[in-house]
C-alpha cells in the first residue's frame, strides 16, 4: 500500500542515502576530473575510513563524529602513500595499467583489513538515538547529521576549490595538465594532494556508512560501483554532477523499492543510468571532454 | 577519448555487477544440524603390536574461511580435535592402536559455488582425506559435493539448509527435481556417502509457525481481546535467493498442512545487495503485522531489526533464524535486541545452566581457547568429528565404504545438538540421511551492564529425553504495538 507519507519518507530517506554515494562520487571525480584515472578500489578506502573510525571510536572511546576527522586524515595519508608509490608508476602509460593496479589495491585492502580487523560485521555507536518526526514524516539523527555533513564538507570542498591556491592548479590541471605544467605548477604534487583529497573524502563516506549501516571488510565492491555509475550519471570529473547524481541516485534507488517491490533498486537505478547515457552520453554536466 | 573510456568503465561495471550477483547469489545461508556425543573408546590392546599401517585419520574441514561462520567451524573443529587426539584418539581395530586425526583444511574462501571445487578436490584427491566435514553454504556444497560423491569418500555436511544435498539422489527421489536438472545425481552409491547432520529451512520454520499458532497468538488474544477466530498476523521479510525463498515456502507450506492461525498478510523479497531497508520495513508497516519473520543472514537481520525500529518506528516482534546466532549478532544489535525472538538450535547464551551439560563443557573449553563464545556454525561441526570418530570405530577401519556403512547405523547420544530420539542416528528412504533436530525459541533480553542482549528460551517447555526446556514465558516486548485488529 502506497501513502503520501511513506512516499515522502522514502524520498528523504534516498536523499540521506545518497549523501554518502555523494561525498564517495566527489571523491572519485576530483580524482578523475584532475589525473584522468580510474580509481576502482575507491570503495575500499571507504571501507578502510570506516575501520578507522570503528577502532577510534571503540578502542579510544571517542565520539563516532569525532572519529569522521580521524578517519579522513587516516586515509589520506593511505591515499598518499598509494598514489605515490602505485599509481605514479603508471599514470600516463596505457590506461589498462592503471585499472589492473586499482584491482590489485581491492584485493590488498581487503585483505590487509580482514588481518587487521577480522572479517566480522561491524558498526559504529552513534551517540545520537531517536527519530525526528514532523507531519507523520520521520528520519532518524543520524541520517539528518550524515545529510549536514556532507554538506559542510562539500561547502569547506568549494571553497579549497575556488578560492585557494592548490584549488586552482587542481582545476588547472584538470583542464589542460601540460599546460598548467609550462605555467609553473608542479602537477605531482597537485597529483599527490588531489589523490590524498579523493581519499578523504572516501574515508568521511566510510565513516558515516559504518554510523548508520554494519559493514564488513568486503563492503567495498558495491559502493565503488554505485560511485562510478553516479559520476557517469553527473559527467565524469564534475563536482556539481557527482552531488546530483548522487541525490539522484539514492533517491531512485530508494523510491524504486518502494513503489516496486525490494528486488528492484539496483535494476532501476541502473536503467536510470543507461537513460542519461542515452540521451546525454556525457552525463548531465559533463562537457564535451578532452 | 572520453566515449572510449566511458565505454571501457561501463563495461567492467558491467562484469563487475554480473560478478558480484552472481557471488551473492551462489551464497546462500546454511544451517546447522544435530549432533552426537562422545562413545566409550574400545581400549588398545596390550598383547599385540600396532599395524605398521597405522597412520593418522585425516579428515577434511570444508570451511570459508573468510567467513565468520567459517571461522567459527574451523575453531570448532581444531577443539574436537585437540580433545579427541588428548584422549588419545581413534581406536583402529585393524591397526589394532588408537592413531589421532589429522586436520586437512579445505578452504572455501566465502564458500561459492566457485570457490569450493577447488580445495575439496585437492583436499580428495592430492591429501587423500578419509573423510570430509563441514561444507557451509547451500550452493558451495551442491557443488563440493560431487567430488566426493565421485570419489567415494564419506562427507559429513554440518552448514547447507537445503535438503537437496542428501536428496538430490535416487534415494531422496532427486527431491522432486524435474529428469535432466543438473542438481540431479543419478550415482546412488556416491550419494550413500552423504550425510547432512544440520537443520534445513522446513525444520526452522516449524519451529516458527508452532511457536506463533501456540504461544504468541493465545497471548495476543487475551492481552488485546481479540476474537479467537483471529489469525496471527505474520510478515515475512527475506533475501530474495534460494535460502530466503525456502524458508517463505516451506513456512506456507506448513501453516497450510496444518490448518494453523496464521495469515501471511505480507511477503517482502530483496536483493541479497540490499543494506539499508527501510523502504520494505514501511511497506511492513503499512500492513500491520504482528510480528516480523526475518530470513537473512547475521549483519542483514541485524540490520533490519534496528531500522524497523530506529527508523521506521515499526515496534513489533520480530523473529530471526539459527544462523544468526554468532556473538557478532548480539554486538550489532546493541539495545534494540531487546525483545526479539530468534529460532535456534544451540543456545551458548542461554546458561549456564544449559538444558545439555555438554554445552557448559564446550562453552567453557571454547571461550578457554578462543576467548570468545562460541557461534551456532561450529557445534555442529564439532559434533560431527566425534560421529567421525565412533563411526571409525564401529567400523574397525579406515575404508571409506566401512565407514559409510558405520555412518548410516551409528547410533550414539546427543552432544550439542539435541534430537527427537535424544540419540544421532541418520534416517533413510527419502528423508535420505538426515538427522531429526530439536530447534527452539529464545527471546533476548538487554543487560545494560554487558551493553547487548542475552536469551532465555520461552518455547517449547519440554523436549523427549531433557525435560524442561523452557527458561522463561514470552513476553511482548514493552513497545510492542499489535497489528490491525
Amino acid at each position: 500500500m502506497i501513502t503520501p507519507s511513506g512516499l515522502a519518507e522514502t524520498l528523504l530517506w534516498g536523499a540521506a542515502n545518497g549523501s554518502i554515494y555523494i561525498l564517495l562520487a566527489t571523491g572519485l571525480s576530483i580524482i578523475f576530473g584532475v589525473m584522468k584515472l580510474v580509481n576502482f578500489a575507491h570503495g575500499q578506502l571507504l571501507m578502510i575510513g570506516a575501520y578507522i573510525a570503528f577502532a577510534t571510536s571503540t578502542v579510544l572511546g571517542l565520539n563516532a563524529y569525532f572519529s569522521i576527522l580521524v578517519s579522513m586524515g587516516g586515509v589520506a595519508l593511505i591515499g598518499l602513500f598509494v598514489e605515490r608509490f602505485t599509481f605514479r608508476k603508471v599514470l600516463g602509460t596505457d590506461k589498462l595499467n592503471e585499472i589492473f593496479v586499482s584491482l590489485g589495491l581491492i584485493y590488498i585492502f581487503e585483505n590487509a583489513a580482514v588481518l587487521l580487523w577480522g572479517n566480522k560485521s561491524a558498526q559504529i555507536v552513534s551517540s545520537l538515538h531517536g527519530l525526528l518526526s514532523i507531519g507523520g514524516i520521520s528520519i532518524s539523527y543520524d541520517r539528518l547529521a550524515a545529510m549536514g555533513i556532507v554538506i559542510a564538507i562539500l561547502v569547506a570542498l568549494m571553497f579549497l576549490m575556488k578560492k585557494t591556491k592548490i584549488g586552482l592548479a587542481m582545476r588547472a590541471t584538470s583542464q589542460k595538465s601540460d599546460t598548467a605544467m609550462l605555467m609553473g605548477i608542479n602537477i605531482e604534487k597537485v597529483y599527490i594532494f588531489t589523490f590524498a583529497l579523493g581519499a578523504a573524502l572516501a574515508g568521511a563516506a566510510g565513516a558515516l556508512y559504518g554510523i548508520i549501516f554494519p559493514f564488513s571488510p568486503a563492503l567495498g565492491a558495491l559502493p565503488t560501483i554505485k560511485a562510478f555509475a553516479i559520476i557517469i550519471l553527473g559527467g565524469l570529473g564534475s563536482i556539481p554532477g557527482a552531488v546530483v547524481g548522487g541525490l539522484l541516485y539514492g533517491i531512485a534507488e530508494n523510491t524504486a523499492g518502494y513503489l516496486l517491490g525490494g528486488i528492484w533498486p539496483d535494476a532501476i537505478a541502473f536503467v536510470l543510468l543507461i537513460a542519461v547515457l542515452v540521451i546525454k552520453p556525457t552525463g548531465i554536466f559533463g562537457g564535451k571532454g578532452d | 577519448m572520453k566515449t572510449k573510456l566511458l565505454a571501457a568503465i561501463a563495461a567492467i561495471i558491467i562484469i563487475v555487477v554480473a560478478a558480484a550477483i552472481g557471488t551473492w547469489q551462489l551464497t546462500q545461508p546454511l544451517s546447522t544440524l544435530p549432533s552426537p556425543s562422545p562413545t566409550s573408546t574400545p581400549s588398545t590392546s596390550t598383547t599385540s603390536t600396532p599395524s605398521p599401517d597405522a597412520r593418522p585419520i585425516k579428515i577434511g574441514l570444508v570451511a570459508g574461511y573468510q567467513l565468520a561462520e567459517g571461522q567459527d567451524m574451523d575453531r570448532a573443529a581444531k577443539l574436537a580435535v585437540e580433545e579427541i587426539n588428548a584422549a588419545g584418539g581413534v581406536y583402529v581395530a585393524a591397526w589394532n592402536t588408537k592413531v589421532p586425526i589429522e586436520l586437512v583444511i579445505a578452504d572455501t574462501g566465502k564458500d561459492t559455488a566457485g570457490e569450493t571445487v577447488g580445495p575439496v578436490t585437492r583436499a580428495v584427491t592430492e591429501d587423500n582425506v578419509d573423510l570430509l566435514i563441514g561444507g557451509y553454504t547451500s550452493a558451495g556444497t551442491l557443488a563440493d559435493q560431487v567430488v566426493a560423491i565421485e570419489n567415494r569418500v564419506p562427507y559429513i555436511i554440518t552448514g547447507a539448509s537445503s535438503n537437496l544435498v542428501t536428496r538430490r539422489g535416487p534415494q531422496g527421489n532427486y527431491s522432486g527435481l524435474a529428469e535432466g536438472d543438473t542438481k540431479r545425481i543419478n550415482d546412488t552409491e556416491g550419494m550413500s556417502y552423504m550425510f547432512h547432520y544440520c537443520t534445513t529451512t522446513f525444520d526452522y520454520s516449524k519451529t516458527v509457525v508452532n511457536f506463533f499458532a501456540e504461544t504468541m497468538k493465545p497471548l495476543l488474544d487475551s492481552t488485546y481481546s481479540f476474537n479467537t477466530s483471529r489469525p496471527l498476523r505474520l510478515a515475512v521479510l527475506y533475501r530474495n535467493d534460494a535460502f530466503g525463498k525456502g524458508v517463505l515456502a516451506d513456512t506456507k507450506k506448513l501453516i497450510q498442512a496444518n490448518g494453523l492461525p496464521i495469515e501471511i498478510v505480507v511477503e517482502r523479497p530483496y536483493q541479497t545487495t540490499a543494506t539499508s531497508f527501510q523502504t520494505d520495513l514501511t511497506v511492513v508497516k503499512d500492513a500491520k503485522p504482528d510480528a516480523v519473520y526475518v530470513v537473512d543472514f547475521i549483519a542483514n537481520t541485524a540490520e533490519i531489526i534496528k531500522e524497523g525500529q530506529k527508523d521506521v518506528g515499526l515496534n513489533t516482534v520480530y523473529i530471526a533464524v539459527e544462523c544468526v546466532e554468532d556473538p557478532q549478532f548480539y554486538t550489532l544489535l546493541g539495545e534494540y535486541g531487546d525483545g526479539v525472538l530468534l529460532e535456534s538450535k544451540f543456545a551458548p547464551y542461554a546458561g549456564p545452566p544449559f538444558y545439555l551439560p555438554s554445552i557448559g563443557t564446550y562453552v567453557t573449553n571454547y571461550q578457554a581457547k578462543y576467548n570468545t563464545l562460541p557461534g551456532m556454525m561450529g557445534a555442529d561441526t564439532y559434533d560431527a568429528f566425534f560421529i567421525a570418530k565412533a563411526a571409525i570405530e564401529q567400523a574397525g577401519t579406515v575404508d571409506k565404504a566401512a565407514v559409510r556403512t558405520a555412518i548410516e547405523q551409528i547410533n550414539i547420544p546427543q552432544m550439542l545438538i539435541m534430537t527427537e530420539t535424544g540419540t544421532v542416528q541418520f534416517s533413510t528412504g527419502t528423508n535420505y540421511h538426515e538427522i531429526a533436530p530439536i530447534t527452539f525459541i529464545e527471546q533476548f533480553t538487554y543487560n545494560a551492564t554487558l551493553q547487548e542482549c542475552r536469551p532465555k528460551i520461552v518455547y517449547p517447555a519440554t523436549v523427549p529425553g531433557i525435560g524442561t526446556l523452557k527458561q522463561a514465558d514470552f513476553v511482548l516486548p514493552t513497545s510492542y504495538q499489535s497489528g490491525s485488529p
